[in-house]
């Protein structure tokens, strides 16, 4: 079978599948962090005209409330793709993790800095400060996610690109093509923002019907303002799906001419994945934008494409990246990896793990005084 | 040899993968690697015992032992969130991010031989995170039980967090009949696995008292009678460290003996630290059985938090030695300090160990011939993980009394000279060059500087390198202790 990644040896292609998926879980976190972080920046600095400035809409709200969350998982979720990509590119990783340097250790403290900045944004102490201090605040969160993201691009381009290692470690520029890194940066960060949309409208929805926990949420959940909010989303949504096509398309063209023929022949099971994606996703969000209201129908709609686009893109990711690296060494690094053993305890633990989350939650919505 | 030779490695050998190496200033980068670590372990032990002192505090307050004790438990929540979910959390990611800065052959046979178990200790993380974020945002509202529930599952994840991560570093230390067998459960119940993780959850909990009794001190509007009842219940969580003794010495004697030698007098930085881990917690333990226990005394913030930094200095002053005893390996028998396995070392020394490095030299301008340049590069790939040239550590000042032959036999011999040292792992002209390298350092870096190109003295280092062999000194006295 031709088809990445079961085109694969039996090991690698195991490793690349669980890498992709807990990639995946980690990039839903991600772009709600990355895409609402950007979306909160300009609200706070554009804020509008409305009735309800964009910094106060239910929209911000729910961002502001639920982003710390939400950095906390993508950070907790991030940390199974690093250990697998240790596994599968190990020498590739590292040595763009080295030529890096200090652009690479500052990812932590700018995380660590981002992530109180984000408790701030959500505290009610930010609300008293004036428009430029809440705007740099804004702006900052952002920036430092922004950052993060061109390091994980930069990373990624300088190791898939072994023959420059030694120039970038003499000359410190770790980015050979400002095109190639730039669309490739754009891509997704565009790309979050359909993401980002997608769980905040899930959260939108909830609040309304639940109308209990933020209480300025549910203030303005009332019909007007709720259906503008949906708006914003769907707009927000096509937007970033159509930018994202866009600096796929640049990138793909940055690519080698061999590469991007051996994405049509080999990556070709995951172009229905996109495209049916692609439309899912614009088919629910012109809905959304023509019609008074969202149906739980359109939000699955738009989930799933959503779910396949993260998943086709993951692979075909990782099919340029595998392309790219000595296969006969990859192949009999992962296939030793395979053979050490403790895959059934972490089976077995997870879900154990995964029971008591679900309990967790389950316990939170029916053990409340309140009820 | 000791053992069969791991797959793995195997690979790596024969590809000889040299990665960059940073430069760090004076700063040599093990310094970095012990900040990070430090600094991340404190915060992981301190959410971990955070997470017993609160189910004992919800538990005092369901039973009506303490009407404080639910204050307690919402304030002290919010900062352990503040603190190790943020803090903690980040600060693990920037621990792996180091240890790839500092030896990257180190993490990545870490991460080889023991991915699912920390994949495993991902999915215990995933549920501290979920359980911690449902008490953080519903505590208010939820009803004791279910609140108590969910810190106990929030404590449970996060002791078993340390659980698993405790069996991979300790395994760092002694790897025990894993080198012969290979089996992952050997490796992770290693010797140190047991008197590891018991002592490592005493100085949770002893942290997590601690910084409880900063923060009773903290909570608004509370009498002194109330604190001080707070204080007495918070510091019920130091009583397990009167094991510690019993556990340290049990700890000691799982060590390997070379190991163990470092700590008990054989090195005296590690001898020095060890005693100041030793003596801070004896200040704690002392404090919390006279004080808080036998005379029931209050403890305001400013000395809780002379105490929290007496804690530091001791986890400081543990991971130390924890760290530096495991000298000459990074992880016993299977990786050098200085990133170079052991099985690599023979071929090194028949093909140079920069002889495929693609990597120019960027930080040491005006070298001032090829011998000297060929010298810096195996200070980079031998030395620097552990030393700079002039900086903390310094070759340059380490060696200056010793004279050009003492010098060549001192690093060929290098295992011998310094039993916690690697085997040099170089051809007999690149370890000239390397002295080469410091003696041209040590005359000030001067432009022009004559080598030497006496076929004699690289005989004769030939001779001292056969003499010393390959392996380390460790090695070579448990073979004569077999034979």
């Amino acid at each position: 079978m031709n088809i990445f990644p079961f085109n694969l040896e039996p090991s690698l292609c195991f490793y690349v599948v669980v890498y992709v998926l807990t990639l995946v879980l980690h990039a839903i976190f991600m772009t709600y962090v990355l895409a609402g972080s950007i979306y909160l920046a300009w609200a706070s600095m554009f804020p509008g005209k409305t009735a309800i400035v964009r910094a106060r809409s239910p929209l911000a709200e729910v961002l502001r409330d639920w982003m710390p969350f939400a950095l906390s998982a993508a950070i907790t979720a991030g940390v199974a793709p690093l250990l697998f990509v240790q596994i599968i590119y190990r020498q590739e990783f590292y040595t763009s993790n080295l030529l890096l340097g200090w652009r690479w250790m500052m990812v932590v403290p700018v995380l660590i800095v981002g992530f109180y900045l984000l408790y701030v944004v959500k505290s009610k102490l930010i609300s008293q400060w004036s428009l430029a201090a809440r705007g740099a605040v804004t702006v900052g969160v952002a920036g430092c996610f922004l950052f993060v993201a061109f390091c994980w691009t930069a990373n990624h381009l300088l190791g898939i690109d072994a023959a420059r290692w030694p120039d970038v470690y003499a000359t410190g520029a770790v980015v050979s093509s400002v095109v190639s890194l730039a669309s490739r940066l754009m891509m997704w960060v565009s790309g979050a923002f359909p993401v980002m949309c997608m769980l905040a409208l899930w959260q939108l929805v909830y609040y309304r019907r639940r109308a209990t926990d933020v209480a300025s949420v549910d203030r303005q959940h009332s019909g007007p303002q709720f259906v503008s909010e949906i708006r914003v989303l769907a707009r927000m949504g096509l937007g970033g799906l159509a930018l994202s096509l866009m600096f796929a398309t640049g990138y793909a063209f940055t690519l080698d001419a061999q590469i991007r023929g051996e994405f049509i022949s080999d990556g070709i099971v995951w172009a229905p994945f996109l495209v049916v994606g692609g439309v899912f996703q614009a088919t629910g969000w012109f809905r959304l934008l023509k019609s008074e209201g969202d149906s739980f129908a359109i939000r699955v709609l738009i989930s799933v494409g959503c779910l396949s686009m993260l998943v086709a893109v993951g692979f075909l990711r990782e099919m340029l990246r595998i392309s790219k690296v000595d296969l006969t060494v990859v192949n009999a690094s992962v296939k030793a990896a395979a053979g050490v053993g403790g895959f059934e305890l972490f089976v077995g633990f997870t879900i154990l793990n995964i029971g008591l989350m679900a309990y967790c939650i389950r316990l939170v919505n029916r053990r409340t005084t309140g009820e | 040899m000791i053992r069969n030779v791991h797959a793995s490695r195997l690979i790596e050998m024969h590809m000889s993968h040299i990665y960059p190496v940073n430069d760090y200033g004076p700063l040599m980068p093990g310094l970095v690697m012990a900040a990070v670590a430090i600094f991340h372990v404190f915060l992981a032990q301190f959410a971990v015992g955070g997470g017993f002192l609160l189910c004992y505090f919800q538990w005092l307050s369901m039973t009506g032992r303490n009407q404080y004790a639910k204050l307690f438990v919402h304030g002290y929540f919010k900062v352990l969130v503040m603190i190790s979910f943020v803090m903690g959390a980040l600060t693990g990611v920037g621990i792996w991010f180091t240890s790839i800065q500092i030896s990257a052959p180190t993490i990545g046979e870490m991460v080889f031989n023991f991915h699912w178990i920390w994949a495993t200790e991902w999915s215990f993380f995933c549920l501290e995170i979920v359980a911690g974020y449902c008490f953080y945002r519903y505590h208010d509202r939820l009803t004791d039980k279910a609140a108590l529930t969910l810190l106990v599952l929030y404590t449970f994840a996060a002791w078993a967090s340390l659980f698993w991560i405790n069996g991979i570093l300790a395994w760092q230390l002694t790897p025990g009949s894993w080198v012969e067998s290979r089996s992952i459960a050997d490796g992770f119940f290693n010797p140190s696995f047991w008197p590891s993780l018991f002592f490592r959850t005493i100085v949770c909990l002893t942290l997590a008292s601690l910084a409880g009794c900063v923060l009773v001190n903290m909570i608004p509007n509370l009498d002194r009678p109330a604190q001080q009842s707070l204080v007495n219940r918070a510091a019920h969580l130091m009583a397990p460290m009167v094991a510690m003794p019993i556990l340290g010495v049990w700890f000691l004697m799982a060590m390997p003996p070379d190991s163990r030698g470092w700590v008990l007098g054989g090195s005296p930085a590690m001898m020095l630290f060890f005693m100041i881990s030793v003596g801070a917690s004896v200040a704690i333990g002392g404090y919390a059985v006279i004080g808080l226990w036998m005379q029931r005394l209050y403890i305001n913030g400013a000395t809780a938090t002379l105490l929290l930094l007496l804690a530091f200095g001791a986890t400081a002053g543990g991971e130390f030695v924890r760290e530096g005893s495991r000298k000459p390996y990074s992880i016993r028998h299977v990786v050098y300090s200085s990133g170079i396995l052991p099985e690599e070392v023979a071929e090194l020394r028949r093909i140079g160990c920069v002889s495929n490095d693609p990597f120019p030299l960027m930080h040491e301008p005006g070298l001032p011939n090829e011998t000297v340049t060929l010298g810096a590069k195996v200070f980079r790939r031998q030395c620097a993980v552990c030393h700079t040239m002039e900086g903390s550590n310094a070759v340059a000042h380490l060696t200056e009394s010793w004279d050009a032959d003492q010098m060549r036999m001192n690093i060929a011999k290098l295992q011998q000279t310094k039993p916690f040292m690697p085997p040099f792992a170089g051809t007999p002209a690149e370890l000239e060059a390397l002295v080469s390298y410091i003696l041209w350092v040590q005359d000030d870096r001067p432009s022009e500087y004559a080598v030497s190109e006496d076929q004699a003295v690289l005989q004769q280092i030939a001779k001292w390198m056969d003499e010393a062999g390959t392996q380390a000194a460790t090695v070579t006295s448990m073979e004569r202790e077999k034979r």
